[in-house]
């Protein structure tokens, strides 16, 4: 962490608060973490835990009102918390470009796939409309479409969703972003497309040296693919590390409990999965203790009471905000 | 690259979907002979003065209450009109204050909007506040009011006062149109891709509410149409002698009894205009939906 200049995406203390009618809700508080180029770097939680509006507060993407954003997101040393829309437009597509979670929904249907790309490179980078059109093809092909000189010319509509997602990549890959952001990027998607997006995804980043911010619930789709997991619940991060430690060292009870909620291969046919029990909890009226207190097994007075800081773990880069943490592996003796 | 993805290739491929075949469901005949009706309809409004037609205004003595004939076409009026050149100016003043008054109405209510549903916050608030205020006035007594004290009448007060009554109610429906595009994803996607607000609201909202935008002018225009027939029968459009739909068919009913002609004619021209148009309107917008659904 001592050269940030190697460093593309330092957030630092990132609070982002809606005023509401039932009093100010913070959706993302106290966040930090930082990623290196061509890094892939995870963020698991819940519905609800703030993984969106982290990502969307990352992209300098927030409604026009009723929200406060602090702390810093510093892109390529570009300060994005409080920067105006014109200095953000810069950066969309050059320095950070976002892929959504619904594919159906992120294209314009009634505008030809490849116009939706090419449109992309001539205002943003000045092409001229046949060298558009040949590197929107050249995308297209990219991402894995089929006959892309075809596709070009076809509406959302005619395309499957698998196809549209590749098309959604593309259109984020125009203007060679340093940084993806693919907020639940599979979940629109079946399940042997999901693992072809993904795939692509990783394969794009080798090849195009961009570093990913992959948002997602399913700890599966973050296990072999990314560097580093940030674990996040109600709004706040409760362990990161490298995938690696939080896999196989995880000392809060939270990621212990989203693991074990996940199947598993060995398991014996017809196991029941592992739920959490209770609710993620309303961000409205959220206790001055640890917000998983009121669901976890190992909760004390203490739990209820303070709230727990990020400590470090063993490893260098591995945190955890837990009173009675799980016992690490390394501790007991297993590996 | 691609053959990295041969067995994806052949996935996709075999997905019934992929091959869809490209354009829509024809409109249909009947919706091209509503086109030509109409088409025939603005010809005869625009060129009216240099067709061979008479004098709409000239009083031939020598044939009066005429019944149709090869000399007049749809016969002549009591003081010895031809009727079916009255007719024919007559779409003039009563395609005029439809076209007019929609130009008016859309060229304020649709840009407010389809602004005001992007951008939202204060200014959204205080227009569609205002906009629905004046919703809750009625418009046709509001517009009879205004035509009565604002004199002269003449087309271009008529054409003012509607185009300006219809504002709210155009505002809402493509306010309401608008909003449910701006709020998908891919309004978001084009903006984070850098594209400046201009660009979204032309080539990101525009399009997608162009269907609903043609299909509701159609039909303004038809109802505006009406309404001028409305206007005219309690005596508020143009003054006569000026032949318009409405104030022909007004002028006709003390003469029904001698001769129903005068009646006919006219409110035959209006009636099928106005079903065209309709047709054309409605037809518009299920082919638009068609695509729609599908996505």
């Amino acid at each position: 962490m001592s050269d940030s200049a190697s460093k593309l995406l330092v957030v630092n203390d990132l609070t982002t608060t809606f005023a509401t009618l039932g009093g100010p809700l913070t959706a993302v508080g106290n966040v930090s973490f930082d990623l290196s180029k061509n890094e892939t770097l995870g963020i698991v939680g819940e519905s609800g835990s703030g993984k969106t509006v982290l990502s969307r507060t990352i992209m300098g993407l927030q409604p026009r009102r009723n929200v406060t954003v602090s702390g810093s997101v510093l892109l390529n040393g570009q300060e994005i918390v409080g920067a105006s829309e014109k200095a953000k437009r810069k950066l969309w597509g050059t320095e950070v470009a976002m892929v959504f979670q619904d594919p159906m929904t992120s294209l314009n249907p009634v505008m030809r796939v490849g116009k939706q790309i090419d449109e992309t490179l001539r205002v943003r980078l000045g092409m001229s409309r046949a060298d558009a059109r040949a590197r929107a093809i050249e995308l297209l092909e990219l991402v894995g479409i089929p006959s892309p000189e075809r596709r070009y010319d076809a509406f959302p509509g005619a395309l499957s969703g698998g196809m549209r997602q590749r098309v959604v990549i593309a259109t984020a890959l125009a203007c060679s972003p340093k940084l993806l952001l693919a907020d639940e990027p599979t979940t629109g998607l079946d399940v042997t497309i999901q693992a072809q997006i993904l795939n692509l995804l990783d394969e794009l980043k080798e090849r195009l040296h961009m570093s990913v911010i992959l948002v997602t619930h399913d700890l599966g789709v973050v296990a072999t693919r990314t560097s580093k997991i940030v674990v996040m619940y109600a709004g706040r991060i409760v362990e990161m590390g490298s995938t690696r430690e939080v896999f196989t060292n995880h000392r809060m009870p939270y990621t212990r409990a989203l693991l074990d909620s996940s199947p598993k291969i060995t398991n014996p046919s017809h196991t029941r999965l592992t739920t959490i029990p209770g609710r993620p909890p309303n961000l409205l009226n959220l206790t001055n203790g640890c917000s998983f207190a009121p669901r976890c097994a190992y909760a004390t007075d203490r739990c209820r009471k303070e709230r727990p800081e990020l400590t470090p773990a063993g490893e260098p880069g591995h945190l955890f905000a837990c009173w009675n943490p799980l016992m690490s592996n390394r501790e007991v003796g297993v590996s | 690259m691609s053959e990295n993805y041969g067995e994806i290739v052949i996935a996709e491929y075999g997905h019934p979907q992929v091959e869809k075949p490209e354009g829509r469901e024809p409109l249909g005949v009947l919706f091209w002979i509503c086109v030509g009706w109409i088409g025939l309809n603005l010809i005869g409004a625009i060129f009216a003065n240099v067709l061979p037609l008479e004098n709409p205004l000239y009083e031939n003595f020598t044939a009066i209450n005429a019944a149709p004939s090869l000399h007049h076409l749809f016969g002549t009026d009591e003081i010895g009109r031809d009727i079916f050149s009255r007719v024919v100016y007559g779409s003039r003043i009563s395609i005029s204050a439809g076209v007019g008054s929609m130009v008016i109405g859309f060229g304020i209510g649709a840009p407010l909007g389809m602004l005001t549903a992007y951008r939202r916050g204060h200014f959204d608030t205080i227009i569609t506040t205002v906009m629905y205020t004046l919703l809750a006035f009625p418009a046709i007594v509001a517009t009879i009011a205004v035509l009565s004290f604002w004199v002269p009448r003449d087309l271009f007060k008529i054409i003012v006062v509607i185009g300006i009554a219809s504002i709210p109610i155009i505002y809402r429906i493509i306010r309401a149109a608008t909003l449910s595009v701006a709020s998908r994803d891919f309004i978001i996607a084009a903006k984070v891709q850098g594209a400046s607000d201009r660009r979204i609201l032309f080539k990101e909202l525009l399009p997608n509410v162009a269907p609903i935008l043609v299909s509701f002018l159609i039909i303004g225009i038809a109802t505006v149409v009406t309404l001028e027939g409305a206007l005219a029968f309690l005596g508020l459009s143009v003054n006569p002698p000026t032949p318009s739909w409405g104030n022909m068919i007004n002028e006709a009913r003390s003469v029904m009894a001698q001769n129903p002609w005068l009646v006919i004619f006219p409110s035959l021209a209006l009636c099928l205009f106005l079903l065209c148009l309709n047709f054309i309107g409605d037809r518009l917008r299920t082919h638009f939906d068609v695509a729609e659904v599908k996505i």
